[in-house]
């Protein structure tokens, strides 16, 4: 019998990258790294691994005077190549070296610094970095000639409920700063964006007849999608919004943005959405916090681009929301 | 009887890690409470770790495809698939790339394993350029971002499509053999014919955690220069740079190139500079990324001669900007 250091550590490093992805999922901290709807597709991942740890596991022990072969040739298996020396790739009995320490070294860093470190919410500085005015700018030229397909294919069909959907979004938006768990129950993760047609159809309803356009997480990237790019017919409306606060050199004292992070895939992908506002207490308000405000939005303009404003009527601090993320709506077909 | 013991070692063993794994664990977290960490690291790290966490399930389920091309595709069978003709191996394997519905970080090990298994590196090349950039996913994605436009999702893969078959020819052109690193002789063999399916099937998998070893660390390295990139260099400066056509190009490509972002997700952040860039840079950010980035490089550079992975890089480079120029002079 013979111990092999390196395969012992391999199958630790196996079963370690397992633990992480399970332990970020137990502890709901995966949702500060990627969207929920690749939730699954993160555990197959931890699955994976620690399947591929339970084979690594058998390469541990082997038996004596097998030495060279030892990974392989016993099992039955292998790649017979026995006689080339040089395998393609190393199967970790090859002699232990700097070169390899360093690789070692490589691979332990993310468990580490995933273990040690707290996972963060992106803020402001991030924001900053990616260009979040640009991308505010982009937005609102980029969506033109978008608006959304559905409204006027469902317009008579949902023309009596279009009252009655309002209610319940304002009890959703009174109840828990709009962030949205119970909207997601009926769903696997209870966050995943995912909704039916009608639904889709019904929130996006809330945008044309509301008298206050109200956003909730689940719809808050369409509304803005859709105002954005036609800013003249949401002119004068009243909005209610939330989220954290961006300034950037350049700004009036009286403004702000209160911006959201949207990610498609994970947290690398963030794209900033925001309506920048207008308010005499903004100058007050450090940025990162998370603020709710109402008001009417307005044209403003960033490098002659003209983007959506807010004039704040009221505006209050509030709670940082359990998933700070917003995620592009899918629509689940049946 | 040493059947026996070996069980029972296998049992021991897996308790000692788990042991060993646990202390180390208990022992960070406790480590955690009495450190003050600047909060632009742990942006970078929670940057670095969420590309690494959603790469890992599309590695391992490119390890585990490489797997299983290795045990399942002998050379015969790939001498009978590709086309004798290198021009229609080369359109052949741009096709089959564009059907792949692949991501960057899985396609490396695949490639490797097919240009090991006979596939001429011209047509392997193109397959890798192909599967990332051209698949169902990336053009919906695509066609979202841009507002339900299908011009650009349209450009994106038509251009790319082209692009990646010119690319693949002057590699073809250039290269020849494997190109594999010298430390690095793929031993090409037919297996055993007496081997049970199980026998081969746990071969696989053996294989795919030394694959997994091998590109790891490549994808761990992308992965943190990418977060650092994201981190710590501003967007605005970029813009700065990047004022003429060529230039504004040449910005967004690189952006592409160092962002290593996944295809499925990029049209989103490429979405958000049209408002600053003619759309052709937005092409070359789109087209060029899914390609060839900074994450593919490392890994690439794990299986490939040095040589062999710049030149490569620079006729991506090179002919992504030359088409997108002439094309939007064209327009």
């Amino acid at each position: 019998m013979q111990f092999h250091a390196q395969q012992a550590a391999r199958s630790l490093i196996l079963l370690g990258f397992s633990v992480l992805i399970y332990m970020l999922h137990f502890t709901g901290k995966i949702y500060l790294f990627i969207n929920p709807k690749y939730l699954l597709l993160s555990q197959a991942a931890a699955f994976l691994f620690l399947l591929l740890f339970f084979i690594q596991i058998t390469r541990v022990w082997t038996i004596k005077g097998a030495h060279d072969h030892d990974s392989c040739s016993h099992e039955g298996e292998c790649c017979s190549h026995d006689d080339h020396h040089e395998h393609f790739h190393d199967h970790g009995t090859t002699p232990f070296s700097v070169k390899k320490l360093v690789s070692y070294s490589i691979i332990v860093l993310p468990l580490l610094t995933g273990f040690m470190l707290p996972a963060k919410v992106l803020d402001s500085s991030i924001a900053d970095k990616k260009g979040a005015m640009l991308s505010i700018a982009g937005s609102s030229k980029s969506g033109q000639s978008s608006q959304a397909t559905s409204e006027t294919k469902e317009g008579a069909e949902s023309q009596g409920t279009g009252d009655a959907s309002q209610p319940p979004e304002e009890n959703d938006y009174q109840a828990g700063q709009g962030t949205d768990i119970t909207e997601g129950t009926e769903t696997a993760t209870g966050y995943e964006n995912q909704m039916t047609d009608e639904e889709y159809n019904k929130k996006m309803k809330g945008l044309e007849t509301g008298s206050t356009i109200i956003f909730n997480d689940s719809i808050y990237s369409s509304y803005y999608e859709s105002i954005s790019s036609n800013i003249d017919k949401f002119q004068g409306r009243k909005v209610s919004l939330y989220g954290f606060v961006y300034k950037e050199e350049g700004f009036a004292e009286d403004q702000l943005v209160v911006s959201r992070f949207l990610v498609t895939h994970c947290v690398a992908d963030a794209s900033i959405i925001g309506f920048l506002s207008e308010f005499p207490d903004a100058a007050a308000i450090d940025k990162d916090t998370w603020i709710k405000i109402e008001g009417v939005i307005e044209t403003g303009s960033y490098m002659d681009t003209p983007i959506p404003l807010v004039k704040v009527s009221k505006w209050e601090i509030t709670e940082e929301p359990e998933v700070p993320y917003l995620y592009p709506v899918t629509i689940k077909r049946e | 009887m040493i059947r026996l013991i070996r069980s029972n070692l296998l049992d021991i063993t897996g308790f000692a890690v788990i042991l060993a794994f646990l202390m180390l664990l208990s022992l960070g977290m406790g480590f955690k409470s009495n450190l003050e960490i600047p909060s632009s690291i742990l942006n970078l790290n929670t940057i670095f770790l969420s590309i690494l966490i959603e790469a890992f399930p599309f590695v391992l389920i490119g390890v585990l495809i490489a797997g299983m091309i290795q045990i399942f595709v002998t050379e015969e069978h790939i001498s009978r698939w590709i086309p004798k003709n290198k021009y229609m191996a080369i359109f052949m394997s741009c096709s089959v790339g564009a059907l792949f519905p692949a991501c960057e970080c899985g396609i490396v090990p695949i490639i490797r394993r097919l240009v090991g298994k006979g596939v001429p590196i011209a047509a392997a090349i193109g397959f890798m350029l192909t599967g990332p950039l051209i698949n169902p996913i990336v053009i919906a994605s695509t066609y979202m971002a841009f507002g339900n436009d299908a011009k650009i999702a349209a450009l994106r893969m038509g251009l790319g499509f082209g692009i990646a078959i010119i690319v693949a020819l002057l590699v073809g052109m250039f290269f020849k053999g494997t190109q594999f690193k010298s430390s690095v002789s793929f031993v090409s063999h037919s297996h055993s014919k007496k081997q049970s399916f199980l026998e081969k099937f746990w071969a696989m998998l053996q294989h795919s955690i030394d694959e997994f070893f091998d590109m790891a660390k490549y994808l761990i390295i992308g992965a943190f220069l990418a977060a650092l990139v994201q981190t710590y260099m501003p967007a605005k400066t970029l813009l700065e740079i990047g004022s003429g056509a060529a230039s504004s190009l040449a910005v967004m490509m690189g952006l592409a190139y160092f962002l290593s972002l996944c295809s499925e997700a990029d049209a989103f952040i490429g979405a958000s500079f049209s408002s600053i860039f003619p759309s052709t840079s937005i092409l070359g950010f789109l087209i060029f990324g899914p390609m060839i980035d900074l994450k593919n490089t490392l890994m690439m550079m794990s299986v490939f001669r040095f040589k062999f992975v710049m030149t490569v890089l620079v006729l991506v480079a090179g002919t992504v900007f030359t088409i997108l120029m002439l094309f939007s002079s064209m327009l």
